[in-house]
């Protein structure tokens, strides 16, 4: 026994000899001579990501920037991602997981344009739905954490299924999946979903919203998060997808913002003087 | 399972009804899996219509039962009168939050009528002292998630006192036969204005 | 200073397999990857004698956080089609969402291509010990769900399986599983198997008979599971927002649904 607790349990060069690398992986045989390692944790990291759903398309919106634990890092990151005219991926947690994921789906994007043409109405039918997407994803995330090896993001998917109707669902990096009329990943699960269900409580209230007010909503949610959020910021991108496709803004800054409400602030919250 | 509240095991609940209230509780005592008694009841009378459960760890349980019987006697030669439920309530709450940082391992339950007002009077506390008063019933003990699925399925308001009894001991029993720390007998107390029944009912012996 | 100089020094440890790479990643380590994670609710099962009923309800959590509403935890198994039309076995899943989805899929797939190369349905008996292997197979990395199966069986009675979530698994006339499973299963202990009921008309003591249970018809079963449901919403948190019910007789699966509380 010895003082080095990562020494516990592992075979002694000086008995054992030095481990032979070439039982290793083949990639990582010749390269390091180490064993496979896997993420522990997010580095460069995107916030909340929140969308809505209303009665012809899906409202979805992330800030662009992208964090270095505290440090503001990256400020012009877009976080939405469109996908085939049809879908809108919103990614939050690791942004350099998030660029794997949009290789992945730029591939096959392409695949999906070989096979079945693009640019007119008819092959466009064929093309993946949002639906078709966030299986796909969902499947993509599951594996991931099966292998221990996962991808460290929230995603939120949006745009509509095959049969027309508005469609918003989520995926994490375990796998899990759910749907709702608005979702929110991160600080806005905390922040920004309790203002949305206000808005918009059941799938019936949803299907009676109207763009402008979905857009309105989308928008207040962000600057809320902007002031509580310290992983935020005031610039973002915005995504409207309805059966016209997606209209995508990654310039939106914040309006109508007020901080009077920080002047009352004392302390934690509950003192007075 | 090293909580102190887990490890002898016990179960008690009480319930309000119309102009009565009942209060039970198991009879095991235990040392982790091993059953040492089953003769260990944790209700404690209090006077002519008050009555204390205590479940959690068993030294404490018979401690705390010995502490409330001197402060209830002294209650009893200052004023020479009984103890009502609500003044008991206050007692207890304010006993176990003078030991706030090194607390009592137990989860008092207490029920019983007032004597003026004739009124049907429960409340649970948590270890240190924070009264619940419920209209409806308590549960505490290791068995207490049992409880509050049976007490939420078979209670309802104004139920009459033989009517409230077999409520009570059914709650206590089918709860008690879902867990391995609770069980064996049960004590059942039903209070009315001027009478109390104490039953003793035999459950599952295993 | 006798005792430090007792240690060996880090120069004489004696080397061993990934040294370099362990010192690269032996600082303390901010995050672990935990696979798991619960996603609450809880579901229920009773058996008639010619129907099973399968209730679920349709809260997603994690942690104090509300994900969805409306997550369904019941799936019907085989059947053609998007909505399985003519399917007769039902599987329930609660604990970790993502894999109750994964195994519901894999049973579901299994169940069809069981149709497809013996050209008949697979019996419930089949699909309850198929889905114990499922499970065992993933013995060592286990899926994180537990759950309950029903369907008709041969002779037309209803069937009902429940699982741990490494496959171990019973026939059982009732069965809750989840969060509020500790609430529900006393509840049901008394109310379908007429535990601690004794025959009133017996005598005192040890002459009490105890009460028969006998199978229950469907509006009674109905009315229990809505019972035991609306009381599990009052008490535990991970529980309520809608009532997911399949009902599965020889005639095949009648699903209700009903709105819980949704605080």
């Amino acid at each position: 026994m010895n003082h080095f607790p990562e020494a516990w349990g592992r075979p002694r060069d000086d008995i054992y000899g030095s481990y032979n690398p070439q039982f290793l992986p083949n990639s990582h045989a010749q390269q390091s001579g180490h064993p496979t390692t896997h993420t522990q944790s997010p580095i460069v990291t995107g916030t909340s990501v929140i969308a809505v759903k209303y009665k012809d398309g899906v409202v979805i919106a992330a800030d662009n920037l992208a964090s270095y634990g505290s440090l503001a890092r990256f400020t012009d990151v877009h976080r939405l991602k469109p996908f085939n005219k049809k879908a809108v991926v919103g990614f939050g947690g690791d942004v350099s997981d998030m660029q794997y994921l949009d290789r992945l789906l730029n591939s096959l994007d392409v695949k999906e344009n070989y096979s079945h043409g693009h640019d007119d109405a008819e092959s466009d039918k064929a093309l993946m739905s949002a639906k078709n997407l966030h299986t796909y994803l969902s499947k993509v995330m599951y594996k991931r954490r099966s292998d221990f090896n996962p991808l460290w993001n929230a995603l939120l998917v949006c745009g509509l299924s095959e049969d027309g109707t508005p469609f918003l669902a989520s995926v994490d990096l375990l796998g899990t999946t759910f749907s709702a009329p608005t979702l929110a990943t991160g600080f806005g699960a905390h922040l920004a979903q309790p203002i949305l269900r206000r808005v918009v409580p059941d799938e019936a209230a949803s299907k009676a919203l109207d763009k402008e007010a979905a857009v309105a909503a989308v928008k207040e949610c962000m600057k809320v998060l902007f002031y509580r959020d310290a992983r935020s910021m005031n610039e973002y991108s915005i995504a409207v997808v309805d059966k016209s496709g997606v209209d995508l803004k990654q310039k939106e800054k914040l309006e109508g913002q007020s901080w009077a409400f920080a002047e009352q602030i004392k302390g934690y919250g509950t003192q007075t003087v | 399972m090293s909580s102190p509240f887990a490890i002898n095991g016990g179960a008690c609940v009480a319930m309000v009804g119309k102009d009565c209230v009942a209060i039970a509780c198991d009879l095991r005592l235990g040392l982790q899996a091993l059953t040492v008694s089953n003769d260990f009841p944790k209700i404690f009378p209090f006077g002519s219509s008050t009555y204390l459960g205590l479940t959690g760890l068993a030294t404490d349980v018979a401690t705390v039962s010995e502490l409330f019987r001197f402060k209830v006697n002294m209650y009893r030669l200052r004023e020479e009168r009984d103890i009502g439920p609500q003044t008991f309530a206050n007692l207890v709450s304010s006993s176990l939050y003078e030991r706030r940082f090194g607390p009592w391992f137990v989860s008092p339950v207490v029920a019983g009528i007032n004597e003026k007002t004739g009124k049907p009077f429960i409340c649970g506390f948590d270890s240190i002292g924070c009264i619940d008063f419920a209209k409806d019933f308590i549960v505490s003990g290791t068995a207490s998630d049992q409880l509050f699925g049976t007490c939420e399925g078979l209670w309802e308001p104004d139920l009459e006192p033989e009517d409230l009894f077999e409520t009570i001991s059914q709650a206590l029993l089918n709860a008690v036969d879902r867990d391995a720390l609770s069980g064996w007998g049960a004590h059942v107390y039903i209070i009315e204005k001027d009478k109390v029944t104490k039953r003793l009912l035999k459950g599952r012996q295993d | 200073m006798a005792s430090i100089s007792s240690f060996a020094m880090p120069s004489e440890a004696p080397t061993y397999s990934f040294a370099a790479a362990q010192s690269a990643s032996g600082q303390p380590r901010q995050h672990g990857f935990y696979p798991y994670t619960d996603n609450g609710g809880s579901t229920l099962g009773i058996s008639g004698d010619s129907f099973t009923i399968l209730a679920g309800d349709t809260r997603s959590t994690s942690g104090y956080n509300i994900n969805t509403r409306y997550a369904p935890k019941l799936f019907k198994l085989g059947g053609s089609g998007p909505n399985h039309e003519g399917s007769k076995i039902v599987l329930s899943v609660v604990g970790f969402a993502a894999d109750g989805n994964a195994l519901q899929e894999r049973l579901d797939t299994i169940v069809k291509m069981y149709k497809y190369q013996h050209g008949k349905d697979i019996s419930v008996h089949a699909c309850a010990q198929r889905l114990s292997h499922i499970l065992y197979n993933k013995r060592f990395f286990p899926y994180y769900v537990h759950a309950i199966l029903g369907g008709i069986d041969e002779e037309g009675k209803g069937a009902l399986y429940s699982y741990d979530p490494v496959g171990s698994y019973e026939r059982e006339q009732c069965r809750a599983a989840g969060a509020a499973a500790s609430l529900i299963m006393p509840f049901l202990d008394n109310q379908v198997n007429l535990k601690n009921q004794y025959d009133p008309n017996s005598g005192p003591g040890l002459e009490k008979v105890q009460r028969v249970p006998k199978p229950l018809d469907r509006t009674t079963v109905e009315e229990i599971v809505r019972d035991a449901f609306t009381s599990a919403v009052e008490r535990h948190i991970e529980v309520g927002d809608g009532l997911q019910m399949m009902i599965i007789t020889k005639d095949g699966i009648e699903e209700v649904y009903t709105p819980l509380k949704q605080d």
